[in-house]
């Protein structure tokens, strides 16, 4: 993996006097959006099967992810790792995979690998970057298949080490510019392609459970076969905005960690609405991690108590009731008491969680559209 | 040679239903098709009394002496002789009986009496649609004399310890005369054969030209919608495929076809709309077929290995192939291969994703190679959250 010495050399990167300079001769695939907004009443639900053929979307980040992976870029083929749905009712989903390292995610050898492949001048790197996405000016989507990619976009970078088919980052173009812990526009980018892919497989994910490099945000995404336990839990409505905000927010019940989450099939609103909680959740220094379901209609909010001691929290994949296990052993042995266990211990406090569900109502409310 | 053109009514009778037997299933052009194919090889119908030979191709007269018309409608038993072995040729009688494909080493006799030996590889000709047994197709491939051979004095007296036959104190040449010896040697004698064994590329001959054969019939079936196949294709036999795939695999718009590498000749077991419109087939005629099918004279073999051992190595592969569609009308095919595996970590099924490469095409502004693979990643979706059994994954028992 990553050397003491490598990471040292790396650190100027991310600092900010750094020098680094944006693309220089990198060409990619770049997907436009189109700027027709699709109907607020477009429903979109797994159970939808009258819809025509993969998106435009999907099919170029299947493909390229697939060619990636034909080519050797990553580290496995995880594919090939096995599953299981673990008995008991809920239905967790646990993968073997010895090659996958919950570290490889956290930390700074990960940083280094996303943003140490986008150094120039060194060919090998950009071997991982999949694609470009960003607004485009026209009415429908369009594809232009090589040219620099804009500093608005967003880039989608296979990971070496994924933990389902299709597992990519999703990393601001503009590299060089040093974000803050939250970007809402960033977050909107990523919604819309939740909604453009249009796959209900297709998940993104945000954990901001790390102590890592706070000042950089990026998004995953990957592939689901199956549905995660998590969207298929009982739900409470605690809020019904449909009339004003277009926004329904609700509590999942009977599931081992507490959460909420957001269903809406506007975009923007949703975007307003997470955003803001999320600053006040980074502010009152709470660990969480999103999930973006349901072709951008869901967004899961979890929020968890971070361990000071081994700076442990779950992933927005684990909170959604996916976990992977590197031995045999521990796959084998792996049931939903345990499983339960780690959602339960990183769970908030009654007394917490309640605090943010009033919150939530009350930024849903104030919520002017 | 019998001479051809005397007013012989019987025998043009007999001319006609021979013909009729693969003109009234084939077009007229399957005839000048099966003449281009090299190669020794008949095709008998065994629906006509006596089971006759119908068709005998260019290379007859090569290798057994005898001209076509020499050997239409007569049973090909005329090629054995007395010391053909009794076994062998029982074998070859059960496998007709038995409607099923049979490969034999076997000594068959030349018109002028000289006996040679022969790989004889028998394939049944099946209507696609209802199993119906149409011809029986058989290729003889040559066997050559083995490469080295032990001194020619130990040779003889294995040769002796083998054969009763008064050839014994016969002083044998070496290895390399041995076929110009077998030629010259007494022409009705009994045995004096070395038994033979054919090797492995003489087998893989024989599978090629048996191949070839297949495909020129398929692609001259047009006229009466047929298509045959080399064994009975039994779609029932397949287990049908779970609901929620076919709904998955249903909005894929790509062509292609995915086979399954666990059932024998790995048969097709879906296949796309779009692969349908491509090659001109119906789903009934090729779900339980291998895709040879596709393939005809202009098909490369070093492609189709090339294939082959990626197959096996469980790695994909794109090639630049050379297909046929139904109506014999051939196509560039980039054509990309590559193994999907289920929830259990194994290989369940291979896609083939097709692309005639001259053809226009509008993919939105992707390339051709990323329209394909997009299929690839679909299917791979879809098929991840199965379980080895083809349902959708659920708890463990």
């Amino acid at each position: 993996m990553v050397s003491a010495t490598k990471v040292e050399g790396e650190y100027s990167f991310l600092s900010k006097n750094s020098p680094l300079d944006q693309f220089e001769g990198v060409k990619t695939h770049l997907y436009r959006f189109g700027t027709e907004q699709h109907g607020n009443d477009n429903i979109r639900s797994f159970a939808c099967a009258d819809q025509g053929g993969p998106s435009l979307l999907d099919t170029i980040i299947l493909s390229q992810w697939d060619g990636s992976a034909w080519k050797g870029h990553l580290d496995y083929d995880v594919t090939s790792c096995k599953l299981k749905v673990i008995e008991g009712g809920r239905n967790f989903v646990v993968q073997l995979n010895d090659k996958w390292n919950s570290f490889s995610l956290k930390g700074y050898d990960k940083f280094f690998e996303l943003f140490g492949c986008l150094k120039p001048n060194c060919m090998k790197s950009y071997e991982g970057l999949l694609l470009c996405v960003a607004q485009g000016e026209k009415d429908r989507p369009e594809v232009v298949p090589s040219t620099s990619p804009p500093k608005d976009g967003l880039l989608l970078i296979a990971n070496a080490y994924p933990v389902e088919y299709g597992h990519i980052f999703l990393v601001s173009s503009a590299i060089n510019q040093l974000s803050c812990s939250w970007d809402k526009r960033m977050f909107g980018l990523a919604t819309k392609i939740a909604s453009e892919v249009n796959n209900a497989a297709f998940r993104v994910f945000f954990d901001n459970g790390t102590s890592v490099v706070p000042d950089r945000m990026f998004f995953q995404a990957c592939y689901f076969a199956n549905p995660l336990p998590v969207e298929s839990a009982s739900t409470v409505t605690i809020y019904d905005g449909k009339a004003r905000s277009g926004i329904i927010v609700s509590e999942i019940v009977d599931y081992p960690l507490k959460a909420l989450v957001f269903t809406s099939n506007n975009i923007k609103a949703l975007v307003n609405v997470v955003s803001e909680i999320s600053f006040s959740l980074h502010d009152n220094s709470t660990a969480y991690s999103l999930l973006i379901s349901n072709n951008g209609t869901k967004v899961f909010v979890f929020p968890q108590v971070k361990n000071l001691v081994t700076g442990y929290s779950l992933s927005a994949w684990e909170c959604g009731g996916y976990f992977v296990y590197h031995t045999k052993f521990d796959f084998d042995k792996a049931s939903e008491t345990e499983i339960s266990n780690k959602m339960t211990s990183v769970s908030l406090q009654d007394g917490a969680f309640e605090d943010l569900k009033h919150l939530c109502c009350a930024t849903v409310d104030d919520l002017v559209m | 040679m019998e001479s051809s053109g005397e007013a012989d009514p019987a025998g043009q009778d007999q001319d006609r239903r021979l013909a009729a037997s693969l003109t009234a299933r084939y077009s007229d052009w399957v005839l000048e098709a099966l003449d281009e194919l090299p190669g020794c090889f008949l095709l008998t119908d065994p629906s006509l009394a006596g089971h006759p030979i119908v068709y005998a191709s260019r290379g007859l007269a090569t290798l057994t002496g005898y001209a076509r018309r020499e050997v239409l409608g007569r049973n090909a038993r005329v090629l054995q002789g007395a010391a053909t072995d009794r076994a062998a040729v029982a074998g070859v009688r059960e496998a007709v009986r038995a409607q099923r494909a049979h490969q034999v080493d076997i000594l068959n006799y030349r018109r002028d009496g000289s006996p040679h030996w022969v790989l004889l590889h028998l394939a049944p000709v099946f209507h696609a649609a209802d199993g119906r047994l149409l011809h029986f197709l058989a290729v003889q491939v040559p066997i050559a004399a083995a490469a080295r051979r032990p001194p020619c004095r130990a040779a003889a007296a294995m040769f002796a310890a083998c054969r009763e036959e008064a050839r014994v104190d016969e002083d044998f040449p070496c290895a390399s005369h041995a076929g110009k010896v077998f030629v010259d040697m007494d022409k009705r004698g009994l045995g004096a054969e070395e038994p033979r064994v054919a090797s492995d590329s003489e087998k893989e001959k024989a599978m090629s030209t048996a191949n070839s054969i297949f495909s020129a019939l398929n692609r001259y079936s047009k006229l009466t919608g047929l298509v045959v196949c080399g064994k009975r294709c039994d779609s029932v036999g397949i287990q049908a495929l779970s609901s929620s795939l076919n709904l998955s695999l249903g909005r894929i718009k790509q062509s292609f076809v995915l086979t399954d590498p666990h059932l024998p000749d790995m048969p097709i077991i879906y296949a796309s709309d779009a692969f349908l419109s491509l090659t001109g087939y119906s789903r009934e005629e090729i779900l339980g077929c291998n895709c040879r099918f596709l393939n005809g004279p202009g098909t490369s073999m070093e492609v189709l290995e090339e294939i082959n051992q990626h197959i096996c190595s469980e790695q994909a592969c794109t090639v630049d192939q050379l297909n046929y569609r139904k109506d014999g009308s051939s196509f560039r095919d980039l054509l990309h291969v590559s193994p999907i595996r289920d929830a259990s970590g194994k290989v369940a099924f291979h896609i083939w994703v097709h692309l005639d490469v001259g053809t226009k095409h509008d993919f939105n502004g992707l390339t051709p190679e990323v329209w394909q693979l997009g299929a690839v990643g679909a299917v791979r979706v879809a098929v991840r959250g199965l379980s080895a059994s083809g349902s959708l994954l659920r708890p463990s028992q």
